[in-house]
């Protein structure tokens, strides 16, 4: 639960200003504004950019405890050094940098000392050989329509919708529990692109993985999610159809 | 290769890529990633013309998506968040204000 947002009437621009090129004109703005003082600016960055950070922390600390202690203390250095930022990148860029850094310090004293994208070579079907649907939902190659669905097989309208607000809650639950199950490397690319919204640049960099790869990972986290979205739903109209 | 992009034609004679649905469920995320090159981006598009089942996935796993961007990720503590701001009202006193003295 948050406390009282600090809008103070401003617009949310700051977020967005943030994440613009060094040398920018919003970037000098934004700048110009936090070294002014504007708390509601700032509180807007605060809130905006905590929840990644707190996930990217993760990467490499084993606590959240100590996630938000490392992050704490990002914005610690970032308030003191804001002065010296000499904008050459992305103020988004460099606050993560030094998050990075930290996170990084802080893994070592744990010794957690092995890098990410390392850490788990590759968890099971990362090649992408392995389908993400079941091969069974598709005729065979001597059909008459070879690897097409089969009427059993093809995708059921998911009804009401999973933003409807009577799904919201179940679908939440089951995207977090299929999550949860998903291989480290999977879940984590979906949480940062999806849950997060960091663009497929910003992964890569975070991660240290290639474009191809952080596509084949997300493909397959993503496919196996929707998969368990459409079981909660094919189990409600088998409900609907024998309660009758 | 022909350049007909906008034109259906279910019955083409090998003069471009085809797209059957399972090959299309490998591809979607590089489709919606625009990631795929120009001639079987073009194929998956005249895939979807024709194949409802394979829009309905494409529009659930855009579904899927969207529904993750509604969960709620941990972010800081009230308390540390508040704290934070009070030490950036401290060393970023708004220009004026009598908080803090002159460097």
């Amino acid at each position: 639960m948050r406390d009282r947002p600090e809008q103070e009437g401003a617009a949310p621009t700051a977020v967005l200003a943030a994440a613009e090129p060094g040398g920018s004109a919003a970037q000098v703005e934004v700048l110009a504004r936090l070294g002014n003082g504007d708390r509601a600016a700032f509180a807007e960055i605060v809130d905006a950019w905590s929840p990644v950070m707190l996930r990217v922390a993760l990467l490499y600390v084993s606590t959240q405890a100590t996630a938000e202690e490392v992050v704490q203390e990002t914005w610690l250095a970032v308030i003191r050094s804001l002065g010296r930022f000499e904008g050459r990148s992305s103020l988004k860029t460099w606050v993560f940098r030094i998050l990075e850094n930290r996170s990084r310090t802080r893994g070592r004293q744990e010794a957690r000392t092995v890098p990410w994208s390392s850490a788990f070579p590759s968890d099971d079907g990362e090649t992408g050989a392995e389908p993400t649907v079941d091969p069974r939902r598709f005729r065979g190659t001597d059909d008459a329509y070879p690897c097409h669905w089969t009427p059993d097989g093809m995708p059921v309208a998911w009804q009401p919708p999973p933003e409807d607000a009577v799904m919201a809650a179940e679908v939440r639950r089951q995207l977090r529990a299929a999550l949860d199950e998903l291989p480290v490397r999977q879940r984590t690319v979906v949480e940062l692109r999806d849950v997060h919204g960091l663009t497929s640049e910003e992964v890569c960099e975070r991660l240290g993985i290639s474009p191809a790869n952080q596509r084949i990972l997300l493909h397959r986290g993503r496919a196996r999610l929707r998969a368990g979205l459409d079981e909660v739903y094919r189990g409600r109209s088998r409900e609907g159809s024998t309660g009758g | 290769m022909v350049e007909q992009p906008d034109r259906v034609e279910p019955d083409v004679d090998g003069a471009w890529f085809e797209v059957a649905c399972q090959e299309f469920v490998e591809l979607v995320t590089d489709y919606l990633e625009g990631a795929l090159p120009p001639p079987v981006e073009r194929a998956v598009a005249t895939h979807l013309a024709l194949c409802d089942p394979c829009v309905r996935y494409l529009d659930q796993i855009r579904r899927t998506t969207a529904a993750l961007g509604t969960l709620p990720a941990p972010t800081l503590a009230p308390a540390v968040r508040a704290e934070l701001l009070d030490v950036f009202d401290r060393l970023h006193p708004r220009p004026g204000d009598g908080r803090a003295g002159s460097p």
